[in-house]
């Protein structure tokens, strides 16, 4: 049997392992140890003497992996983020937030909800955790919501979609994972998620905008506020601009001259600050504990996955899978950007039913190279190359593109994670009012999407300032 | 996609040996958290150091990777235990009674054989830095400032093994239920909703504030 034809065999096997619930990063795991034996075995003719040679050499080659790969300092950025978003919620960002939100853009028609989409952005983003920040402004916001009169399933839509803004925005937990895994700098992706991010805010702001011009009783502005109660409502929340720029800064430094530091420290300096908010806030040990607790089991789930999938990338190099479906993909007779579009409707599909890390870890090995090459491939010019750009540049499009689809997935049907959480919270609401609820950003996030694949601009133009 | 879950308790045996594993879980989880905030105690030295007293942390990158190992490991038992590690659950999420405790039981072990083997693996990637008569033991050290390599090399197979134990535990939790036709075992984590999800991801990030206004 050729070593592709294993590869297609073991790759079937390990998804059929995860629908039927085992934990994907053992699945991976398992797929990847179990493949290298069948190769190496394949190498030696199949003789039984020769098994336990083959095993032998596919576990020291699979044990190497854990502490290899994650012994790296890029990855040290995935628990830190993940540490300033428990932290987050014990340094009052939330209600501060939404407070600033309100005094400053509540005047808009539809203001309460324009309000609610950027303290969801602005909270997510240093939470990073969109079902969380879901969960959290459903108790926060909707209320608020319903007392100025809003339609309770588009106040319940309003708070799952913005909870999906978080992904893009620096800190990302999920950009660096997807750094990782395709081996691109994390500093650039960081960077190029910050305009994406702040555009798909923008957009779901004007949409509200737009509905509370045409639709009649759609919910009044709320004005009133001086200019001394808007200022005064920005220190509280100041933390969550500190940690975004800071960074920012430490990647690139738009004043000129060197970057302020690695991402690493910048994120880190982050956390301390929230920190500090939060002992200030009256943050105890008991709370601290829980903080860092479920930190670790975060970061520990990620890691897991990180590496068991690594086993399996492993693998999928001795077969040859990626090479023969870039092949398969380059040879396609249609344009590359429209095996582009396929690939992410295919995302679209599969995030449905998969959690966003599991979903672009165990595709990405074998997707991300096929993309490249549909490009041109990873050294080309953009010049030369299918999409106009270069290869490094059409690898953080590409990043930006998925990552942005998987937090699409978490509003659609049936499964989208964040309105089951704001339903799950709210009594009142059942799971389909908020999908009814959150329809008009689920148009917004298809021109989102749409705008991102027409002008690649959008994304790249920050971290070509950094280059 | 879940990756929570909630575990029952009784006076069994198993219970009583699944708690007494949990609270070692539980400090190797904690380590972990700690290791975390290491990170950022790290940075704030090393940007601190290089800024205001030009003395930047000698190995800073060093440190930061041999802490990665801590973060990464020493909790996944933890993790285990409380169902942390994300899977699948739209096809086990049906079933009910023996066939689900089948599956559960069949993926386990699966996970089983895959950890004892990692064991053997990462054990043998410690051997080979691992030296009785080298300095400080070690064949290898990091770049920079030549940390010896072992001691976080040795983190996995000890962190996996612990991960075995955890394992044996459920597949004796999914076995019993299955051989018993238990609806509520003890021991392993259920399968919770989508709803009992958000409701415990919720407390885990109500802040202080939320606390006040509720």
């Amino acid at each position: 049997m050729e070593p592709i034809d294993i590869g297609l065999i073991v790759s079937g096997a390990m998804l059929l392992l995860v629908v039927l619930g085992m934990r994907v990063a053992f699945a991976a795991g398992m797929a990847g140890l179990v493949g290298l034996v069948w190769i190496f075995w394949a190498k030696f003719g199949y003789a039984p003497d020769q098994f336990m040679k083959a095993l032998t050499v596919s576990v020291k080659v699979s044990g190497q992996v854990p502490h290899s790969k994650i012994s790296h300092q890029a990855l040290s950025l995935i628990p830190i983020f993940i540490l300033i978003g428990y932290l987050a919620y014990y340094a009052g960002l939330t209600k501060a937030l939404f407070e600033a939100a309100k005094r400053w853009v509540g005047w808009l028609p539809g203001g309460m909800a324009v309000a609610t989409v950027f303290a969801t952005a602005g909270f997510a983003a240093v939470s990073g955790a969109s079902v969380a920040t879901s969960a959290v402004f459903a108790r926060i916001a909707i209320p608020e919501m319903l007392k100025v009169g809003y339609d309770k399933r588009f106040a319940a839509g309003v708070v799952a979609a913005g909870g999906t803004l978080a992904s893009l925005i620096p800190p990302s937990a999920i950009l660096v994972i997807y750094a990782i895994i395709v081996e691109q700098d994390v500093g650039m992706l960081l960077l190029a998620g910050f305009i994406p991010g702040v555009v798909s805010a923008l957009i779901y702001g004007v949409l509200i905008v737009i509905l509370a011009l045409t639709i009649p009783n759609f919910g009044p502005p709320v004005g009133g506020y001086t200019w001394g109660e808007r200022f005064k409502s920005l220190p509280p929340a100041a933390p969550i601009a500190f940690v975004v720029l800071i960074i920012v800064f430490f990647i690139y430094n738009p004043f000129g001259g060197d970057a302020w530091g690695t991402p690493t420290e910048g994120g880190a300096l982050g956390a301390f600050v929230v920190f500090c908010m939060a002992v200030y806030k009256g943050m105890r040990w008991g709370q601290l504990k829980d903080a860092l607790l479920e930190s670790a089991k975060l970061a520990v789930m990620i890691f897991t996955i990180i590496w068991g999938v690594l086993i399996y990338v492993r693998f999928l190099g001795f077969a040859q899978l990626p090479d023969a479906f870039s092949t398969w993909i380059t040879g396609l007779e249609q344009s590359p950007m429209l095996t582009l579009v396929f690939i992410l409707l295919a995302y679209g599909v599969l995030g449905m039913f998969m959690d966003a890390i599991g979903m672009l870890l165990l595709t990405l090995p074998v997707v991300f190279p096929a993309v490249m090459a549909l490009n041109g491939g990873e050294f080309v010019s953009a010049a030369d190359s299918a999409f106009g750009m270069s290869g490094p540049m059409c690898a953080i499009w590409f990043g930006i593109l998925v990552v942005k689809m998987a937090e699409f997935c978490l509003i659609t049907p049936p499964i989208g994670l964040n309105c089951f959480v704001v339903a799950g919270v709210r009594d009142d609401l059942t799971v389909q009012d908020v999908f009814v609820g959150v329809t008009p950003f689920f148009i917004a996030d298809g021109i989102t999407i749409a705008t991102l694949v027409a002008f690649p601009a959008i994304v790249l133009w920050l971290p070509s300032l950094a280059v | 996609m879940s990756g929570a879950a909630n575990i029952l308790e009784d006076d069994s045996r198993l219970s009583r040996l699944d708690r007494a594993l949990y609270r070692l879980e539980g400090q190797m989880a904690l380590i972990s958290g700690l290791a975390i905030f290491s990170l950022v105690i790290l940075a704030v030295v090393s940007v601190g150091g290089r800024n205001l007293m030009n003395a930047p942390l000698p190995g800073y990158v060093d440190w930061i990777e041999q802490v990665m190992p801590l973060i990464a490991f020493v909790g996944v038992a933890y993790t285990q235990r409380s169902g942390g590690h994300i899977r699948m659950d739209i096809l086990v999420g049906k079933l009910r009674g023996r066939a689900l405790w089948g599956a559960e039981f069949i993926t386990t072990l699966a996970m089983f054989i895959l950890v004892i083997l990692l064991i053997w693996g990462t054990y043998s990637h410690f051997l080979r830095s691992f030296d009785f008569n080298a300095p400080l033991w070690s064949r290898d050290s990091s770049i920079d400032i030549s940390i010896p390599l072992w001691p976080a090399k040795l983190l996995a197979p000890v962190a996996f093994s612990v991960l075995g134990f955890r394992i044996m535990i459920q597949l004796w939790g999914y076995g019993r239920a299955f051989v018993l036709g238990l609806s509520e075992p003890v021991a392993v984590p259920l399968v919770m909703s989508a709803a009992a999800q958000a409701a415990e991801e919720a407390e885990h990030v109500t802040g202080l504030d939320d606390k006040e206004a509720r």
